[in-house]
């Protein structure tokens, strides 16, 4: 995944590149708005991570102006704002996520990958499945199997393994579940999704020799049949 | 649980008696009046002594007069010009004028008109009273009478006596005319002190409320001064000049604690940059180490957040173009995701409000108050027990309440003001529940930032936290 990265904080920025090539990633990072501006422009990024704040061209201006230039790759802004609109300022100029600072790594790159990869299967039309391992998601008749067995769930457990199924073998973070399986961007004080996961861990694994739905320890939990990762 | 106080007339007329009852207007008129009552009945009781006391004055000099008369006659005429003086006046009824006695060496009567035997008590030097009967339009009555004793040479005596029937009836008559002007006095003096007091007393009774309503919970308002008049409004000036230090001062400590979260921020975000670098180094073992020191890190900075979004909401004012939500999908979405953890615990939550209900807001904060609020009755709440979640929303009116409601220790009526405090947490929690002290004074800053108050009340047993926003459907 090639990572373009515009952000004045040179040691957020250092570290973001550090793990992000410890991850096997291309990243290039850039200080200011014009020059990001310009990196943006000549293309060849598969993501973009711009921060609000940036010296002579703020990150919305440069988004902005991207996306009026048919410009189309995701971005994820990063603030230091925690206001109340920000999220809603960033999204409406063009950007595709949002994540306040200070995040954590894994945070940070389990969005990354998932707008990466949102892009890639951009091309697949209409689905009416979704299959992970042996495990079935009709999307028509919203029903569920794994092997020969049918299971039965909840409509939010419903959602919420559509949503791990959609990003199988991606690491999906607890506050990415909130925002996109809830609809709420907030911060529990409690794992509130913890007891959520382990309610569907009960409905799609306890009776499997496999375990699918895995918990990443200090990011999150990911779906997928392979046990290595996590 | 009390029910929706839609019918709640009686109640509430019943309530304002009381209020006016213990109102500071009513209770200065009522000490007005009785001040003013204590003080003409005082200087009736002092007018009626002077006016007794110069009666009693002008009857002795009266009956003295009398006496000299009769000396005078009796150095001239001798016995019988006294004899026939007395004949001539004991023909007027004995109500107007003098009675007599003219008693010689012997005791024995020569004279006059009053009984020799009368009980005759001396009560001063030479002068007696006495009690007689007479007849008055032919019926008898008691008659009091004032007297002096006087020897006219060394053979007679003369005792001359007089009523002082009138005297009695006159001040009776003063007492009653006093007694009328009193009450016309009372009277007029209350509507007059009612008519000028009401007024800035009123004002000040305003200023009282609106002063209460800031202090309980909203330290931004301020008293309005420019809809007072006179010495009212130099008072609201000053108060509002305090509010305006309070408040400064109350910034200024936030401030400082402010800086110092944003300040630790940065270090603490490079070193959980660090730490994570560090654990990807890292054997199994040294990851599981690296990895709950992160985790420390990621609660402290949570924290951190925490009161900067306090901070941001409390001095960001109030919220403008809101969205309209509906507040029952709300709360049946906050219900969802902790319905899991109480069930875990054994709680029960039991979500009566199914009716929609529209307000503006911010759909993210307000979901994050709810949440608290419920995390906190599950954290709180004993096993086996269940938490309450309505809504009331009295007719007509234009706010509308949501109680979350548990069955645990609830909080004593004394630190109801203090769990608001950040990082204030009560002993017992302290060391039995995790959390960082901040999820209360959230709660508090996003109802305040809706333009709502925050409420803590006494579930009997447990906390019972009442949520009241305005909403935005016309009353019906």
């Amino acid at each position: 995944m090639k990572v373009l990265l515009i952000e004045d904080d040179l040691s957020v920025g250092q570290f973001v590149v550090e793990e992000l090539r410890a991850a096997g990633h291309h990243c290039v990072h850039l200080a200011d708005g014009p020059a990001g501006l310009e990196a943006g422009r000549a293309g060849g990024f598969d993501v973009m991570v711009v921060d609000r704040m940036l010296p002579r061209l703020d990150g919305l201006s440069v988004v902005r102006t991207l996306r009026a230039e048919k410009v189309s790759t995701p971005v994820l802004f990063l603030s230091a704002l925690g206001e109340v609109d920000d999220r809603v300022q960033g999204l409406q100029s063009g950007g595709d996520d949002y994540l306040v600072k200070p995040f954590s790594i894994e945070e940070l790159m389990a969005r990354l990958e998932v707008l990466y990869r949102r892009r890639a299967s951009f091309a697949g039309d209409a689905v009416t499945h979704l299959d992970v391992d042996d495990l079935h998601m009709d999307l028509l008749s919203q029903t569920v199997t794994r092997g020969e067995q049918v299971l039965s769930l909840q409509p939010r457990e419903y959602k919420l393994l559509e949503y791990l199924m959609r990003h199988a073998d991606q690491v999906v973070t607890r506050a990415m579940l909130l925002e996109h399986v809830w609809g709420y961007h907030f911060d529990p004080q409690t794992n509130v999704i913890d007891v959520h996961i382990s309610r569907l861990r009960q409905k799609i694994d306890r009776e499997f020799e496999r375990p699918l739905l895995h918990t990443v320890r200090g990011a999150g939990y990911r779906l997928g049949g392979n046990t290595d990762a996590g | 649980m009390a029910g929706i106080q839609t019918q709640a007339k009686p109640r509430q007329s019943r309530l304002r008696v009381r209020e006016v009852l213990g109102s500071l207007t009513f209770r200065y008129i009522a000490k007005y009046v009785i001040v003013l009552s204590a003080t003409v009945f005082l200087l009736l009781a002092v007018l009626y002594a002077l006016f007794s006391r110069n009666y009693f004055n002008e009857l002795g000099a009266s009956i003295v007069d009398e006496l000299d008369s009769l000396q005078i006659i009796y150095r001239g005429q001798g016995m019988q010009g006294v004899e026939q003086y007395i004949k001539d006046s004991v023909t007027r009824p004995a109500f107007h004028r003098f009675s007599y006695l003219v008693l010689d060496e012997s005791d024995m009567p020569i004279a006059g008109d009053l009984p020799p035997d009368s009980s005759y008590e001396e009560f001063d030097d030479g002068w007696l009273a006495f009690q007689m009967n007479l007849l008055n339009w032919g019926e008898e009555i008691e008659v009091d009478f004032l007297a002096r004793r006087m020897p006219l040479d060394s053979r007679y005596r003369v005792i001359v006596a007089r009523s002082y029937r009138d005297a009695v009836n006159q001040a009776g008559l003063v007492v009653l005319t006093l007694l009328r002007a009193m009450i016309a006095t009372v009277i007029l003096g209350v509507i007059g002190g009612f008519l000028s007091a009401s007024r800035t007393l009123s004002q000040v009774d305003q200023l009282n409320i609106q002063l209460q309503r800031i202090l309980r919970g909203n330290p931004r308002q301020r008293l309005d001064a420019d809809a007072q008049k006179g010495y009212v409004r130099d008072l609201a000036l000053i108060v509002n000049d305090t509010l305006d230090q309070m408040e400064s001062l109350m910034q200024g400590v936030r401030n400082v604690s402010d800086n110092i979260a944003h300040d630790l921020r940065t270090p603490l975000t490079r070193m959980h940059n660090r730490l994570s670098q560090l654990r990807n180094q890292l054997d199994d073992e040294g990851r599981e180490g690296v990895q709950s020191v992160i985790e420390d890190c990621d609660e402290l900075l949570s924290t951190f957040n925490a009161l900067l979004r306090i901070s941001a909401l409390e001095s960001g004012g109030q919220l403008s173009d809101a969205a309209q939500l509906d507040l029952t999908e709300l709360l049946a979405d906050v219900v969802e995701l902790y319905e899991p953890l109480a069930h875990a615990r054994g709680i029960a939550i039991n979500n009566r409000v199914d009716l929609p209900f529209n307000i503006n807001g911010d759909v993210d904060l307000l979901f994050q108050m709810f949440a608290n609020l419920l995390d906190n009755a599950i954290k709180y709440s004993p096993g086996g027990r269940s938490i309450a979640i309505e809504l009331q929303r009295a007719s007509g009116e234009d706010q509308l309440t949501v109680i979350v409601a548990d069955s645990g220790p609830g909080i004593p009526d004394a630190e109801r003001e203090n769990v608001f405090r950040r990082f204030y947490r009560l002993e017992s929690a302290r060391s039995e529940q995790p959390g960082h002290g901040l999820g209360l004074s959230l709660a508090r800053a996003i109802t305040q930032y809706h333009g709502g108050a925050l409420e803590l009340a006494n579930n009997k047993p447990g906390l019972q936290v009442r949520v009241h926003l305005p909403s935005s459907d016309s009353g019906d």
